[in-house]
C-alpha cells in the first residue's frame, strides 16, 4: 500500500540544488540529500513539535530563523544550514540544553551514544559560562520493570511522552510542572510496564531513560554490532544484536548484552517489543555444546561418528519397522536453509508421514495490535512455504503421545523443541517406548537430559539464513557470534545426515 | 463514562456540578479548567483520586490531567488554607516594598510560602503582577484584591478571616 | 481631551445595564445588526483600530483572514481578559466599570464574523470582575440583546502565558498553555480547530465607539501615520494603566500619538518631586526609556526608533533611586516563572539569566557576565516558540543598553583577584536548588 507519488520540487540547500517530494519536512529532505541537521525533538513516527530548537535553519526571505522539523519544502526555497549564523544558533541552543544538565558521563550508560555529547563533539567545543550551581530534580528511579528514570538528565523533548500517547495510548508519562521546574515523571498511580517500554530508551537522546538491566553492565563503545531478526514471534521485528565478546569479565561473561530495534517500513517500523528486546538472555544460558550420547552408555562424540551412529539406527528402523514408525518433531524456529535440508531429509528422502510442527500450545502467547504475533517462532512461514501446515499435516502432542503408547513408534528425532518439557511428567515414559530419542538443538532444556543423542544446533545469532515473517516477506540474518563448542547449523545436521543415508548400503560410515 | 466509580471523592451535588462543567461549552473538555477549580475549592488541592476521576469524566487520560493540575499555581498538590493570601511581587509593588509584606505574612501567619498553618486556616504566596499596580504593594485574598498591603492590613484580615 | 472608553467613568453606576443604556448603550449593537458583517467590518479596518493587548495588530485585518462562513460555518469569538503584563491593570478597570461596553463590543465582533459563541476568558486573579462580568452578562441576556450568541466565561488559573492567543487556546481546550507554533493562524484554526477571533478587552470595548461614530472617525483620533517615515497609522485612544512613583496611580486615555510626557505629568509626575531615571513604556516586557526619551510619541510606531515597543500600554515610572539590574532582576525572575518550559532555550535561559542577575546582586559578579548575558540574550531572542521567550533575551539588553552604569558598578574592577567560580553566596549555594519536591 505504498502512497500516491508526490510532486517533485527543486530547491536549495546550502547553494546545492535539492530535489524533494512536496510537502516533506526540510530536515528529512537535508537528511536524503546527506545533510545532517541536529535534533532531538523531532522523530518521524512521534511528531514535530519543535521544541528543542537545535534545527534552526536560515530561509531565505524570512524574517527569522526557522526550525526546520516544522519547515515543508517548497518549490524555489533557499535554505541554509551551514552558515555562521546557524552555527552560532545551533551551538546557543546546545549551551541552554548544557546549563542544568548534571555532568553525569562517568556514571551514565549513555555515554558514547548520547545526543548532549556527539553534538558537543560536532559544533560545541565551547567553554562553559556556567557559575552557578545547577538545578537538582529525582534521579535513578525505577519506573517499571526495565527502565530507570533520571530526570536531571532530561532534556524534556517529549519523546518519551509522545511514545506513550501516540505508539501505546497508555499515557503513563507526562510532563509536569512549568517552566524550568518541569520534569518528567510517571502520571499518578502508573508504572511504565506497557509491552513496549524499551522502546522509550531508544528514543531518548539522552541517559534520563536507560536500560534497567544494562545498567553498568559494559560501555557501549566496546561492543559489536550485527544485524540480524529476532526470533521470538512470527513478526520477525529487525534487529541490531549487540555482542561483547572481548571483555568477558564485563556482564557475567554474556557475549549478547541487548538488543536494538532497527528501522523498517514494512515490518516493524522503528520499534520492537519488550519480550523480543530482553530475550536476549537465552542465548548465553542452558546451551549445548558437545556432543553427547547418553543412552545406551554417556560419552562424547565427535560429528562423523555421532552422524554415522543416528544414520545407522534411522536406516536400520526405517528398513526393518517402516518410515510410519519415524515421529519427527519440528517448529517454526527454523530458518528457510533448515527447513529447506529438513524436507529433503525427513520427507523426500525417509518419507517420514508422522511430523509434529505446529506452534500449539507451547509456542503460542500473546497477540497485539502493534508488533507481538500469537505464533512465538519466527519462521513458520518458511516451512509453509515447502508445505508444512498446508499439504503436510502436524500432529497433536495428545495424538503423538497416544501413536507412542500404542507402540506405533520407533523412533523420535525432536529438532528445536522441548518435547519432554511439553508432555511433562509422562515424557521420560513416552521416550523409554521409542527405541532412539534423537534430540537436537541450541538448548538442553528437558529433553535434553532425556534423550539418547545429543546434537548440538547454533542458534540464530550464530549462523547466517533467512527467517519468512507472517506477512511473506523474507528477511536475512548475519552472524553475530561464534558457535559453541562443536555446534552447527540445523541444517548441517540434516545434509550430514541425508549424504550418509544416500551412501550406498553398507558403507554408511565407519564407527 | 459518566457514571461515578464506587469510590468517587465528591458529594453528589459536586459530582453534578462537575458533571455540568461537561456541558457548559460547546466541546466537553473546554470544562476540565472549571471543574479543576471546582476541586481546588472544595478540597484545597488536587488529589490523585480526583485526578482519575476528571479523567474518567472528561474522557481523558491521567496523564494529561495531572500535566494540567501541574502546570497552573492556583492548583496544588497539597492542601492549601482555607483562605490564601497573595502578595504580588510585580515590579510596581517590588519597589513599594513587597518584601517587606511577605516577612510580614510569614511572621503574622507563621508559615513559609505555600506551607498551610495547621489548622489549614491559612496559606500565602509570593504572585506575579496580578493587575494591581495602582495600589501597590498589592495584597490578594482569595482571589479578590484586598488593595494596598501594609502590616496593620495584614494583620486585621489574619484575625478577621480565622 | 477625547475620551472615549472612559467618557462615563465618574458615572457610579455606568456598570449596571440601565445606565448603560440611557448614556447610549446597545445602540451601535443594534445598528451593527443592521449591517451586513462585512459592511461592519470594513469599518473597524477603516479606523485603523489595532490590538491593544500589546501586538498591536490591524484589527480589520485580523478579522479579514476568518474563512468565509460557507467553508467553516462554526467559528468563535475570544476575549482576552487575561490582563497579566506586569505594570498593566487597565483592562481590570474597563471591567470594573464599564463591562456592558466589552460586552456589546464581544457581540458586534461575533456579529462581524458570524459566530454563535462569544466567549471571555478572564485570569483567575480578578474574581471581583468575574462577578462583575457575571452579573452584567445576566442582565444583558435578560434584556434579549444576546441576539443567537452565547456568551460564557472562563477562569483562568494563574499564567502570564495564557495571555498569548494560542496559549489561551490551548488553556480552552482544557490544555496546559503550551503556545502553538502558527501556521496555521487561530483566525484559521483556532479553538478546537474552528476560526477563532481573539481580541483584547480594550480593542472590544472599542467596537461600540466605531460601530455608532464610523471608522474615519475612529482614525481621525489617533495618529494618522507618516508614510515617508514607514510609519502605520495607529487609530483612536488607548487606555493607559500608569504605576511606579508617580503621585496619582491609575488609568489615563490618550489619543494615540500623544508624548509620553503627557501622561506622566497627567499622573502627577514623579513622586515627591524626585528625578526622572527610567519609564517602561508598555508593561515589563518593553525595553525601557531613560528620561531623555519621555517626548516618545505613544502609537504603535514611533517607539521603534527609541528601542521599544507600545505594548499594553502599562506605564511604569521608576525615579533616581531605582537600581537597574534590580529591576533588570525583578522581571526576569518574572519571565523565568512564568516561562511555560515548551522550549528549551527559554525555558533554560530565563532561569539561568535570573541566577547570572541574582549573583551579580550579592556581589559575586565577574567581568564575563555583562558580556555573557548580552550573548544569552541575543542567543535566546528570535530562536524561541513565542514572544515571551524572545523578551527574556530583550529585557536585559535593554537594561544594559541604556543604563549600563547600573551594571558595571556592580562588578568588581578588572584588576581585583578574578575568581570565575567565586566563593560568594549565589555561586554555590549551600541549600539545594531542588526542581521539584522530593518525595
Amino acid at each position: 500500500m505504498s502512497p500516491e507519488p508526490k510532486k517533485l520540487v527543486k530547491f536549495k540547500l546550502n547553494g546545492q540544488d535539492v530535489e524533494a517530494p512536496e510537502g516533506q519536512l526540510v530536515i528529512d529532505a537535508a537528511k536524503g540529500a546527506g545533510v545532517e541537521i541536529p535534533h532531538y525533538c523531532y522523530h518521524p513516527a512521534l511528531g514535530n513539535p519543535g521544541n528543542c530548537r537545535l534545527c534552526i535553519v536560515e530561509v531565505k526571505g524570512a524574517p527569522k530563523p526557522m526550525v526546520s522539523c516544522r519547515l515543508p519544502v517548497k518549490e524555489g526555497m533557499e535554505v541554509t544550514s551551514d552558515s555562521e549564523a546557524v552555527k552560532r544558533a545551533q551551538a546557543s541552543s546546545l549551551e541552554l540544553h548544557l546549563v542544568n544538565h548534571p555532568l553525569d558521563c562517568p556514571v551514565c550508560d549513555q555515554a558514547g551514544e548520547c545526543g548532549l555529547q556527539d553534538y558537543y563533539m560536532k559544533f560545541g567545543k565551547y567553554e562553559s559560562q556556567v557559575r552557578e550551581d545547577k538545578l537538582h530534580k529525582r534521579k535513578r528511579t525505577e519506573i517499571g520493570p526495565h527502565v530507570m528514570l533520571d530526570q536531571e538528565r532530561c532534556v524534556l523533548c517529549t519523546r518519551c511522552t509522545r511514545f506513550t500517547e501516540k505508539i501505546t495510548k497508555t499515557h503513563e508519562l507526562g510532563i509536569f510542572g512549568r517552566g524550568h521546574k518541569e520534569y518528567i515523571d510517571l502520571a499518578p498511580g502508573k508504572r511504565l510496564d506497557n509491552a513496549y517500554s524499551g522502546n522509550t530508551i531508544d528514543v531518548c537522546p539522552v541517559g534520563a531513560l536507560t536500560d534497567k538491566d544494562f545498567r553498568f553492565k559494559v560501555r557501549v563503545w566496546y561492543l559489536d554490532k550485527t544485524a540480524s531478526i529476532c526470533g521470538d514471534c512470527a513478526r520477525g521485528c529487525n534487529i541490531n544484536v549487540h555482542t561483547n565478546t572481548k571483555r568477558p569479565w564485563h556482564y557475567e561473561g554474556r557475549r549478547v548484552v541487548r538488543y536494538k530495534p532497527r528501522y523498517n517500513e514494512a515490518v516493524n517500523g522503528h520499534w520492537i517489543c519488550d519480550d523480543g528486546r530482553f530475550g536476549f538472555k537465552k542465548y548465553d544460558e542452558d546451551r549445548l555444546g558437545r556432543l553427547m550420547q547418553l543412552q545406551p552408555m554417556r560419552r562424547e562424540l565427535a560429528w562423523d561418528p555421532a552422524l554415522a551412529e543416528v544414520a545407522t539406527a534411522l536406516r536400520e528402523g526405517v528398513d526393518t519397522k517402516g518410515a510410519d514408525g519415524l515421529a519427527v518433531i519440528a517448529s517454526g524456529a527454523l530458518s528457510n536453509e533448515d527447513w529447506a535440508a529438513f524436507h529433503k531429509l525427513f520427507v523426500e528422502q525417509l518419507k517420514v508421514t508422522r511430523l509434529l510442527f505446529a506452534p500449539e500450545p507451547d509456542q503460542l502467547g500473546v497477540e497485539d495490535e502493534l508488533l507481538r504475533r500469537k505464533e512465538k517462532v519466527p519462521n513458520l512461514m518458511g516451512g509453509q512455504a515447502l508445505g508444512f501446515g498446508k499439504t503436510i499435516a502436524s500432529l497433536s502432542w495428545d495424538q503423538l503421545a497416544a501413536d507412542i503408547e500404542a507402540g506405533k513408534v520407533w523412533g523420535l528425532y525432536i529438532v528445536e523443541r522441548d518435547a519432554a518439557k511439553v508432555w511433562g511428567a509422562r515424557a521420560k515414559a513416552l521416550f523409554e517406548k521409542c527405541g532412539v530419542v534423537v534430540f537436537q538443538g541450541p538448548w538442553k532444556g528437558t529433553t535434553g537430559d532425556l534423550a539418547h543423542f545429543r546434537l548440538p544446533a547454533t542458534c540464530h545469532l550464530e549462523e547466517e539464513g533467512h527467517f519468512t515473517n507472517f506477512q511473506g516477506v523474507v528477511q536475512p540474518y548475519y552472524k553475530a557470534l561464534e558457535p559453541l563448542g562443536v555446534a552447527r547449523p540445523d541444517w548441517q545436521i540434516f545434509d550430514g545426515l541425508r549424504a550418509r543415508l544416500s551412501a550406498p548400503r553398507g558403507k554408511v560410515g565407519a564407527r | 463514562m459518566s457514571q461515578a466509580t464506587t469510590a468517587a471523592p465528591f458529594t453528589p451535588e459536586q459530582q453534578k456540578e462537575l458533571q455540568g462543567w461537561t456541558t457548559y461549552y460547546p466541546y466537553p473538555i473546554m470544562g476540565l479548567l472549571e471543574a479543576m477549580r471546582s476541586v481546588q475549592t472544595w478540597h484545597r488541592c488536587i488529589k490523585p483520586e480526583d485526578v482519575v476521576y476528571l479523567a474518567e469524566l472528561f474522557k481523558t487520560s491521567v496523564s494529561h490531567v495531572h500535566q494540567v493540575a501541574t502546570f497552573f499555581p492556583m492548583f496544588t498538590q497539597r492542601p492549601a488554607g482555607k483562605h490564601r493570601f497573595g502578595i504580588c511581587h510585580g515590579l510596581s509593588c517590588a519597589i513599594a516594598g513587597s518584601n517587606k509584606i511577605s516577612k510580614c505574612l510569614e511572621k503574622t501567619l507563621g508559615v513559609r510560602e505555600h506551607e498551610t498553618t495547621a489548622d489549614g486556616a491559612f496559606s500565602w504566596e509570593e504572585m506575579e503582577c496580578i493587575g494591581a499596580c495602582d495600589f501597590a504593594p498589592a495584597l490578594l485574598v482569595d482571589e479578590h484584591l484586598k488593595g494596598k498591603a501594609t502590616e496593620e492590613a495584614v494583620a486585621k484580615l489574619a484575625k478577621e478571616l480565622k | 481631551m477625547t475620551k472615549i472608553l472612559t467618557q462615563h467613568f465618574d458615572n457610579p453606576k455606568y456598570h449596571e445595564l440601565e445606565t448603560y443604556r440611557s448614556l447610549g448603550g446597545y445602540e451601535a449593537l443594534a445598528k451593527a445588526r443592521n449591517m451586513t458583517p462585512q459592511a461592519v467590518a470594513d469599518e473597524v479596518k477603516k479606523s485603523n483600530l489595532r490590538g491593544l493587548g500589546g501586538a498591536g495588530f490591524p484589527t480589520g485585518m485580523k478579522w479579514g483572514t476568518v474563512p468565509p462562513v460557507e467553508k467553516a460555518p462554526e467559528r468563535f469569538v475570544v476575549t482576552n481578559a487575561d490582563e497579566s503584563e506586569p505594570g498593566c491593570f487597565k483592562d481590570r478597570v474597563l471591567m470594573t466599570l464599564a463591562p456592558h461596553q466589552m460586552i456589546e463590543g464581544l457581540l458586534i465582533a461575533c456579529h462581524a464574523i458570524q459566530a454563535k459563541w462569544g466567549f471571555i476568558f478572564i485570569r483567575g486573579e480578578y474574581a471581583d470582575q468575574y462577578d462583575v462580568l457575571k452579573k452584567a452578562i445576566a442582565e444583558m441576556e435578560a434584556a434579549g440583546l444576546s441576539g443567537d450568541v452565547k456568551v460564557r466565561l472562563m477562569r483562568g488559573a494563574g499564567a502570564y502565558i495564557c495571555g498569548l492567543d494560542t496559549a489561551l487556546l490551548e488553556t480552552m481546550e482544557g490544555k496546559k498553555a503550551w503556545p502553538r507554533q502558527p501556521p496555521p493562524f487561530p483566525t484559521v484554526a483556532g479553538l478546537m480547530a474552528k476560526p477563532t477571533v481573539v481580541n483584547n478587552v480594550e480593542t472590544l470595548s472599542m467596537l461600540p465607539h466605531i460601530v455608532a461614530n464610523g471608522g474615519q472617525w475612529f482614525a481621525d483620533i489617533g495618529f494618522k501615520g507618516d508614510p515617508e517615515k514607514k510609519l502605520n497609522p495607529s487609530g483612536g485612544t488607548a487606555v493607559f494603566s500608569i504605576s511606579g512613583d508617580v503621585e496619582k496611580p491609575g488609568v489615563y486615555e490618550f489619543p494615540m500619538g500623544t508624548p509620553l510626557k503627557t501622561a506622566i505629568e497627567a499622573a502627577g509626575g514623579v513622586k515627591g518631586g524626585r528625578k526622572l531615571k527610567c519609564v517602561i513604556p508598555g508593561g515589563t516586557s518593553t525595553p525601557p526609556l531613560t528620561a531623555e526619551e519621555v517626548g516618545m510619541s505613544m502609537d504603535f510606531d514611533h517607539p521603534r526608533a527609541f528601542g521599544t515597543f507600545l505594548g499594553a500600554g502599562g506605564i511604569v515610572v521608576l525615579d533616581e533611586t531605582r537600581d537597574m539590574v534590580e529591576v533588570a532582576h525583578n522581571i526576569e525572575r518574572f519571565l523565568a516563572h512564568e516561562s511555560c518550559g515548551q522550549c528549551t532555550p527559554c525555558r533554560e535561559g530565563s532561569e539561568w539569566t535570573t541566577r547570572i542577575l541574582e549573583r551579580i546582586m550579592e556581589g559575586g559578579g565577574v567581568e564575563a557576565d555583562l558580556p555573557n548575558l548580552q550573548r544569552v540574550g541575543e542567543n535566546i531572542t528570535g530562536k524561541v516558540i513565542c514572544a515571551l521567550g524572545d523578551t527574556v533575551g530583550v529585557v536585559v539588553r535593554g537594561y544594559m543598553k541604556k543604563f549600563p552604569d547600573d551594571f558595571k558598578k556592580r562588578i568588581p574592577t578588572p584588576t581585583a583577584p578574578a575568581n570565575p567560580l567565586p566563593a560568594a553566596a549565589g555561586a554555590q549555594s549551600a541549600e539545594r536548588r531542588d526542581a521539584i519536591p522530593q518525595k
